[in-house]
């Protein structure tokens, strides 16, 4: 644990403090692995990650296993462990995160790489898996960007492909067994490679390149390693683990509030979305599970506000029934219902009043796109009148501030899509005084618009993204359409979504970049305050690589791709159909109306909307 | 949860709002939580309890809360107190009992009742600090005559810009003891909304002053007691 003149010097110590209630502490003589859960970025941010809650629980349940968290430390408590020789230590215990058996991480975002360099120079580990012996915890990563892993793989020994409420416990298991009979770390990882299903081992593979840069090969060393790592569900979530205890920080975190994970995947398929391909198949939780875990984790955690968490939660198939059985107690115990996000074509009044906590005057849509042509291309299957009659309810019930999220830079984005967007934004002001009992306030509608980065297993894995000078320019055009007070216009920087993209679409050649990274002190680069572009690309040219090689570059969908080792479900002819229908500007009925054949029912999984699913 | 409590609707409902006042330690790793994330915890914390708590009324009813005198942070107290609101006939012990299973040891409820005060009765409060140092005999006797020797001087920050003071007339009573590599000082200072001297400050006073402190020696607080006027243990 830190001393007191050090958690006094730094600011909000309570991140660091611990002693949270529900948190576990188990006895260290008494468990047979330890393994240390590592979110890299912030307390605040890593406590608020449902993912992390999930896999704590998943350990913590095994008597002899004993899970901890581990965080990015802020810089400032940085400085004060490397000015007094301080190592990274494990949230519960306050033990050297080093002297672990396992140290996790989960990777939700590619600018928090920097994070997990830091974290492991932090813990007095080398960077690179190959220079660490076997007294070093064996480093895992898993989380969405795990599908393409190879930006990281130099500085890690395995890696989960999907889920990891099965397979977790399983790999440590393993460990365990291994460990007794005195196995090797390198004999450990070739066993789980061979024996566990969602199992990456990258240095069980040899990478080949082409002379034009691209990827020519990539070969397993030994015969008994998959060729192709097949992404690992949980079959049944509704008799799946879901933690009904959580542990509660005492410092105000983003997600401060019960989350409840309804389904997993996404029916929609827009295309430029990763987390509606990799989450596939789409597997629901029935609303009598659900309404016990809400009951249970109120009880456990006092929290005011429960959190409907899924991808598209309008589309779950029973939602009247779940938000009816909540609304019975909720109202009751003054907790507030919210649902993160609300598709235009089934927002109903109904569902408003049910969720809508009195407070928020703001309610946030996203049409992604400007134009019903461009909204075709990414198949977002949502129209104008769609959001009208959105943006009318929320009106009518006394809202006066919309939110619009868009992206610019898609495929096929013209000038014209762009001044859609602004058109949009225009035409929801008209709808609002078009309303009959709206407020007496002037109307807001902010438009905030990202940019478009491509993403591994979504059918624009092959686009180039737009340059930054094209991406600003189209900013800049944006802005001078905008010419109403009333509307407020926020975008995100393009050079930010530059280098995701690079990381996005990157491969091993990438971890030179990284730990040149590590050298010149990068960390927490998904903070503006902390993000230096121009210092970026000097590493990048230092390290000798071309960023647009591998963010501006349009593939060809014969190309061997980094990711290419990875199966998710969904194959890669169901990805090139759908990049081809985007070009036609043909849209793709949702898994419920019709199967597309995206090849994520070979995964199998238990209700299911998919037919021939594996059983 | 709570299996062996009774329910809550087996306590019979009051016709007014009872208010009933809590006594909780605020220890250890809770030093280091801020008094606006220590509502907010608390908040949690009385809805796992499942007391009966009364609501304000309006757009946004939330349980009305009332904390004596706010703990800074980095200091450690046995004698914090909130006031809190009843709708429902629960003794103190059940309310006890049912909060200790919903809090940590390092925040710990220590007793409940019915009060018979206000806290703007509150005018001091007792505090333990102590202060790592070497040769404490020596360090203890120079605190002794610092600590009771007017002006002591310390800028205090405030919104409305630094102003310096001086702190003794806020020191009501003070006892030095030199221990092994360490200095305790137990002193009532000036607490509440009229006068209050904050600890830290006291500390920033001593290190000024002493050149025998190097400023960078380990030093915990610990609020003992909080005393009405006439220095009697507030309740």
């Amino acid at each position: 644990m830190f001393s007191s003149s050090i958690l006094k010097s730094v600011s909000k110590p309570g991140r660091y403090s611990g002693g949270e209630f529900g948190q576990i502490i188990k006895d260290k003589e008494k468990v047979s692995a330890r393994f240390a859960f590592c979110f890299p970025d912030s307390y605040e941010i890593g406590m608020s990650n449902l993912g992390m809650r999930i896999l704590y629980g998943v350990l913590n349940k095994e008597d002899d296993i004993w899970c901890e968290r581990v965080f990015a430390p802020w810089r400032d408590m940085e400085a004060k462990m490397r000015e007094n020789g301080l190592l990274l230590t494990a949230h519960e215990s306050g033990d050297e995160v080093r002297k672990f058996d396992f140290l996790g991480f989960t990777l939700q975002y590619e600018m928090c790489y920097t994070n997990v360099l830091n974290v492991l120079e932090l813990s007095g580990m080398p960077l690179y898996a190959a220079d660490r012996g076997e007294e070093f915890p064996i480093v895992i990563g898993g989380g969405p960007c795990a599908v393409n892993p190879e930006p990281l793989a130099d500085f890690f020994d395995l890696f989960n492909i999907g889920e990891g409420e099965e397979m977790l416990p399983e790999i440590v298991r393993l460990y365990i067994e291994m460990k007794k009979k005195g196995a090797t770390k390198a004999e450990f990882l070739r066993e789980a490679a061979r024996t566990i299903s969602g199992v990456y081992v990258p240095s069980l593979y040899d990478v080949t390149y082409n002379e034009d840069g691209t990827v020519a090969a990539y070969t397993p060393k030994y015969p008994d390693v998959p060729a192709k790592v097949k992404k690992r569900i949980v079959e049944d979530i509704d008799k799946m683990y879901f933690p009904e205890a959580v542990v509660m920080p005492y410092v105000e975190t983003v997600q401060d509030r019960i989350m409840l994970e309804v389904f997993r995947g996404c029916i929609r398929g827009c295309r430029f979305c990763q987390a509606g391909m990799i989450y596939r198949p789409v597997r629901e939780k029935s609303p009598e599970t659900l309404l016990r875990q809400a009951e249970c984790l109120y009880k456990s955690t006092g929290y005011d506000e429960i959190s409907l968490t899924s991808l598209s939660i309008s589309d779950y198939t029973r939602l009247a029934e779940l938000t009816d059985g909540l609304i019975d107690w909720t109202n009751e115990k003054k907790v507030n219902l919210s649902l993160p996000s609300l598709r235009i074509d089934s927002f109903t009044r109904e569902l408003m009043e049910k969720v809508a906590s009195v407070r928020a005057s703001s309610i946030t849509f996203a049409p992604e796109a400007g134009t019903q042509r461009l909204r075709d291309v990414i198949n977002k299957n949502v129209t104008e009148e769609d959001l009208m009659r959105s943006a009318s309810i929320a009106f009518g019930a006394g809202k006066e501030q919309v939110k619009l999220y868009f992206m610019s830079g898609l495929p096929t984005e013209t000038y014209e899509d762009i001044e859609g967007i602004a058109v949009l934004a225009k035409n929801t002001i008209e709808q609002y005084y078009a309303t009959p009992g709206h407020s007496k306030r002037n109307p807001q509608v902010t438009i905030s618009v990202s940019c478009f980065v491509p993403k591994p297993f979504t059918p624009f894995q092959w686009e180039a993204q737009d340059t930054i000078e094209v991406l600003r320019d189209k900013q800049e055009h944006l802005k001078t359409k905008i010419t109403d007070r009333k509307i407020r216009y926020t975008h995100h920087d393009a050079r930010v979504s530059h280098i995701e993209a690079v990381f996005a679409l990157g491969d091993r050649r990438l971890s030179k970049a990284l730990e040149l990274a590590r050298r010149a002190d990068f960390a927490f680069d998904a903070w503006d305050e902390y993000f230096d572009f121009d210092k970026w690309m000097q590493i990048f040219a230092e390290a000798g690589i071309d960023t647009a090689f591998y963010a501006n570059r349009q593939r060809s969908t014969d190309e061997v791709l980094p990711w290419d080792v990875i199966d998710v479900g969904v194959t890669k002819e169901f990805l090139i159909r759908e990049k081809n229908r985007a070009y036609a500007e043909k849209t793709t009925p949702s898994c419920r109306e019709a199967c597309s054949a995206c090849g994520a029912n070979c995964l199998g999984g238990k209700d299911t909307c998919c037919p021939n699913s594996k059983k | 949860m709570l299996p062996e409590l009774k329910k809550i609707n087996e306590y019979a409902p009051l016709d007014e709002p009872r208010t009933v006042r809590l006594r909780f330690c605020k220890k250890g790793a809770l030093q280091y939580i801020s008094h606006l994330d220590l509502q907010r915890t608390f908040v949690r914390i009385l809805a796992r309890a499942e007391l009966p708590l009364w609501y304000t009324q309006g757009f946004n009813p939330h349980p009305k809360l009332v904390f004596a005198l706010p703990l800074q942070l980095g200091t450690e107290s046995v004698c914090e107190m909130v006031d809190i609101k009843l709708v429902r006939d629960m003794p103190c012990e059940d309310l006890l009992k049912r909060l200790s299973l919903a809090t940590t040891a390092e925040l710990d409820f220590t007793d409940a009742y019915v009060p018979n005060s206000k806290f703007a009765d509150i005018a001091a409060a007792e505090y333990e600090f102590l202060i790592e140092c070497d040769n404490a005999e020596k360090m203890a006797e120079s605190i002794s005559v610092v600590l009771t020797t007017s002006p002591l001087t310390v800028t205090k920050k405030s919104k409305s810009g630094d102003k310096e003071i001086d702190i003794i007339p806020l020191i009501r009573k003070v006892e030095v003891e030199a221990e092994e590599g360490a200095c305790r000082i137990l002193a009532t200072v000036a607490a509440g909304s009229n006068e209050n001297l904050s600890p830290e400050l006291l500390v920033e006073a001593l290190r000024k002053r002493l050149i025998l402190l190097r400023g960078n020696e380990e030093y915990s607080i610990l609020r003992r007691k909080l005393l009405k006027a006439d220095l009697t243990e507030f309740r």
